[in-house]
C-alpha cells in the first residue's frame, strides 16, 4: 500500500504530463506550434503531434475550402447605371504562416472580412469597367474569372488561396423593379394588342377571300350558263333554219297562221275587216271569178 | 461519432463507478477522443490486472474472461465482483466502439490520430478506439436544396434577370448525394451552403444567357441539364465529392406582379383564336353557299339548253310533219290550213266587219270611235 500510494501522484503527473505534450491534427486541420506567441513549427500532416507542455500552445486552422458570402454590393458599371451584385468566394488556406501573421489571433473570422473588402474593391473596379449589359448577360463567366485572377494575386500576401469568386446575383436595384414590371407589361399589353389585330386582319382576310371566292364563283358559273345558253339558242336556230329551209315561203304562211291564232287570243281584240279579205270570198257569193 | 464511440464507453464507466471510470466517461463525452485517452486505457488495464489478481487470490478459482461470473457468486467480495463486472463492462464498450458496420447504401473512412488511412470495407469493420476513427455517411441519401421555393423573407431570390432585361420568378431544387466520402468531408467546409450559392449562381448565369420567351416556354429541360453540368462542374472544381443527382425545375413563371399582363395576352391569343375561326367558319359558308347557287345556274343553264333544243326540234319536226302533208298537196291544204286557222281566230275575237265599197269613197274607218269600242269592252267584261 505505501508503494502504491506512492506510485499513483507519479503515474498521474506522467499522464498529465504526456496529455498535454502530445496533440492530434484532424485530416481537415493544420496546425501551428506557437511559442509565446512566435511560430515555431508548422504541422502540415494529420495524425499525431508534440509540444513542449505549458511552453508552446496550438493553434489549429481549417485547410478545408472554406465559405465567403459577400454582402449585397451596389456597383456603377461604366454606362453609369447602377446595379446590385451579390457574390460568394470559395477560399483556403495556403500557407497558414503567412496566414497567422496576417491574421493574427483574429483567425478566420478576421480573413473573411479582409478577403471580402479585397473582392468587393476587386468586383467594384471590374464591373466599373465594363458596361451593365455585359454584366448582365453572356460575359459573366468572363468577368467572374477576371474578379477571380485579380483577388486571388492580393489574396496571396495573407497566406490564402482564392478558389472561385462568383457572382451569385446581377439585378437592378429594388427602385428599377417597379420599372421594369411596368416595362414588362407595357410589352405584354403590346403583344395582346397585337395578337388581337393580327386576329382581326386574318378574319378579315379570310372574309374578304371568301367574298371574292363567292362572287368569282358564281361569276364563272353564269358564264358557263349563258354559253350553254347561247349554244342551246343556236342550236334552235340550227335546227329551225335546217327544218324551215326546205320551203320558207310555206314556212312563211305556216308561221304567220300560227303566229296570228297566238296573238289575236281572247275578247281583247277587235278586227275591223272588210269583206273582201280573202276569208270572205265566199260571203257574198258561192262562185268566185263570177 | 463522438457520440457513437461516447455512448457506449459512457455506459461502462458509469457502471463501473470507479475512478479511471469516471475520467473516461468524461473524456467520451467531449467531441473528439483526444490523446489523453491512451494513458488511460492503460491504467485501466494495469488496474483491472490488479483487482483480478486480487480476485483470484481470494476466489482461488475463475479466469480471465469468466471471473465476473465466479465473483458474483461470492457474496463476501461484492467490491471486487463488481470491479470485474465494471472490467467486462468496459471491454464489452470498447469492443462495441471498436467494430462498426457499413451498409451498403453508405461509405466510411478511418482516421488513425486524426490522419486519414482507409476506406471502410462494406460490412463488418474494426477500428480500435479511441486510436482510430470512423465516419460514416450515406452516400445514397438525396440530399435537397431549394432555391426560390416560398419567396418569403427574402423576396427577391427566386427573381431573376433574364439576357433581355426581363424578370422571371424561377424554383428549382437541386438533389445532391455524396459520391465520393473523403474528399467531401475533407475539401469543403460548408458542402451545402455551397451547393446552394454555386445552384443559385448557375442558375442566374443560365437565365442571364437566355431571353425571357424560351425560358417561359419550351427550354425548361434543357435549362435543367445545362445547370446540372454547371454546378457539377464548379462543384468538381472544389473536389467537393458531391454528385448532383439531378434537378427539378418546379417553376420559371413570369413575376406575380407581372402575371395579370401575361394571362392577358394568353387571353388575346384565345381571341385571336376565335377570330380567325369566326371568319374561317364565315368563309366555308359562304364559299358553299357559292358553289350551291353557281351549281344552281349552270343546272338551270343546262335546263334552258334542254328545253330549247327539244322545244325547237318539236317544233321542225311538227312543220315537217306539216310540211310533208304540204308537199303532197300544196293548194288544197294550204286553203285549209288558211281557213281552219282564221275559223279559230276569228271566232273568239270581236269584230267589225266593213264593207267599204258600200260606204265609198273614204268610207268610215276614218270615224270609228276606236276608244269607244275598246271602252265598251272593257265594260262589257
Amino acid at each position: 500500500m505505501n508503494r502504491s500510494a506512492f506510485l499513483l501522484p507519479v503515474v498521474v503527473v506522467a499522464a498529465l504530463v504526456v496529455i498535454s505534450a502530445v496533440f492530434t491534427v484532424d485530416e481537415r486541420e493544420r496546425a501551428l506550434v506557437l511559442q509565446f506567441g512566435e511560430v515555431v513549427t508548422v504541422k502540415e500532416d494529420p495524425g499525431l503531434a508534440f509540444k513542449i507542455p505549458l511552453i508552446q500552445e496550438v493553434v489549429k486552422y481549417d485547410k478545408r475550402i472554406l465559405a465567403l458570402e459577400t454582402q449585397s454590393l451596389e456597383v456603377t458599371p461604366a454606362d453609369d447605371r447602377r446595379l446590385v451584385v451579390d457574390a460568394f468566394a470559395r477560399w483556403r488556406i495556403q500557407d497558414v504562416v503567412k496566414f497567422r501573421r496576417a491574421v493574427g489571433a483574429s483567425g478566420i473570422d478576421g480573413a473573411t472580412s479582409r478577403l471580402q473588402r479585397i473582392i468587393n474593391a476587386e468586383m467594384r473596379a471590374v464591373l466599373g469597367s465594363v458596361d451593365s449589359g455585359t454584366v448582365l448577360s453572356a460575359d459573366r463567366v468572363a468577368l467572374m474569372n477576371q474578379i477571380r485572377d485579380k483577388a486571388r494575386i492580393q489574396a496571396l500576401s495573407l497566406g490564402v488561396e482564392i478558389v472561385d469568386v462568383r457572382i451569385k446575383r446581377a439585378d437592378l436595384p429594388e427602385q428599377n423593379l417597379s420599372a421594369t414590371f411596368a416595362r414588362m407589361r407595357a410589352e405584354r399589353e403590346r403583344e395582346a394588342a397585337d395578337e388581337i389585330a393580327r386576329g382581326k386582319e386574318a378574319a378579315q382576310r379570310v372574309r374578304a377571300l371568301a367574298d371574292r371566292t363567292v362572287v368569282e364563283t358564281v361569276s364563272i358559273a353564269q358564264k358557263e350558263a349563258d354559253i350553254i345558253r347561247g349554244e342551246a339558242d343556236a342550236n334552235r336556230n340550227a335546227i329551225f333554219a335546217e327544218a324551215f329551209g326546205k320551203d320558207p315561203e310555206f314556212f312563211a304562211f305556216y308561221r304567220s297562221l300560227n303566229a296570228y291564232e297566238a296573238s289575236l287570243q281572247g275578247s281583247n281584240t277587235t278586227l275591223v275587216l272588210s269583206p273582201d279579205s280573202e276569208f270572205f270570198d265566199y260571203l257574198k257569193t258561192d262562185r268566185l271569178g263570177e | 461519432m463522438a457520440g457513437n464511440t461516447g455512448g457506449p464507453w459512457g455506459g461502462g464507466g458509469n457502471s463501473g463507478g470507479n475512478n479511471n471510470g469516471n475520467g473516461g466517461g468524461n473524456n467520451g463525452g467531449g467531441n473528439r477522443p483526444d490523446k489523453p485517452q491512451i494513458p488511460e486505457i492503460e491504467d485501466i488495464v494495469k488496474k483491472g490486472q490488479e483487482q483480478l489478481r486480487v480476485l483470484m487470490g481470494g476466489k482461488g478459482g475463475g479466469n480471465r474472461t469468466n471471473g465476473s461470473g465466479n465473483g458474483a457468486g461470492g457474496p463476501g467480495l461484492s467490491g471486487r465482483a463488481i470491479a470485474g463486472i465494471a472490467i467486462v463492462g468496459v471491454l464489452v464498450a470498447w469492443t462495441a466502439a471498436s467494430f462498426y458496420r457499413v451498409d451498403t447504401s453508405e461509405q466510411s473512412v478511418e482516421l488513425l490520430f486524426g490522419k486519414y488511412v482507409q476506406t471502410g470495407e462494406e460490412g463488418l469493420n474494426f477500428a480500435p478506439w479511441p486510436v482510430v476513427k470512423a465516419e460514416i455517411e450515406s452516400v445514397t441519401r438525396e440530399n435537397t436544396v431549394d432555391i426560390g421555393v416560398g419567396r418569403g423573407n427574402r423576396s427577391d431570390e427566386g427573381l431573376m434577370l433574364t439576357g433581355d432585361e426581363n424578370i422571371v420568378d424561377i424554383d428549382f431544387q437541386v438533389v445532391w448525394n455524396i459520391s465520393d466520402l473523403r474528399s467531401y468531408l475533407f475539401n469543403l467546409a460548408e458542402p451545402q451552403a455551397t451547393i446552394s450559392a454555386v445552384s443559385e449562381s448557375a442558375m442566374r448565369e443560365i437565365i442571364a444567357r437566355s431571353n425571357l420567351a424560351p425560358i417561359l416556354n419550351r427550354d425548361r429541360g434543357a435549362i435543367a441539364q445545362e445547370l446540372q453540368e454547371l454546378i457539377q462542374a464548379t462543384m468538381d472544381s472544389y473536389e467537393s465529392g458531391v454528385q448532383i443527382v439531378r434537378v427539378n425545375f418546379d417553376k420559371a413563371d413570369p413575376p406575380r406582379e407581372v402575371i395579370d399582363s401575361f394571362r392577358e395576352v394568353q387571353a388575346a391569343e384565345q381571341t385571336r383564336d376565335t377570330l380567325e375561326k369566326q371568319a374561317d367558319a364565315y368563309a366555308n359558308e359562304r364559299v358553299a353557299a357559292a358553289r350551291g347557287t353557281a351549281a344552281e345556274v349552270l343546272e338551270r343553264a343546262e335546263g334552258y339548253r334542254a328545253q330549247t333544243v327539244n322545244q325547237a326540234e318539236g317544233e321542225a319536226s311538227r312543220f315537217l310533219a306539216v310540211y310533208g302533208e304540204y308537199v303532197k298537196a300544196e293548194e288544197v291544204t294550204r286553203k285549209r290550213l288558211y281557213l281552219e286557222t282564221m275559223e279559230r281566230v276569228l271566232g273568239g275575237v270581236d269584230k267589225v266587219i266593213l264593207d267599204e265599197a258600200a260606204g265609198g269613197g273614204q268610207g268610215v274607218v276614218p270615224y270609228l270611235p276606236l276608244n269607244e269600242l275598246n271602252k265598251s269592252n272593257k265594260g262589257s267584261n
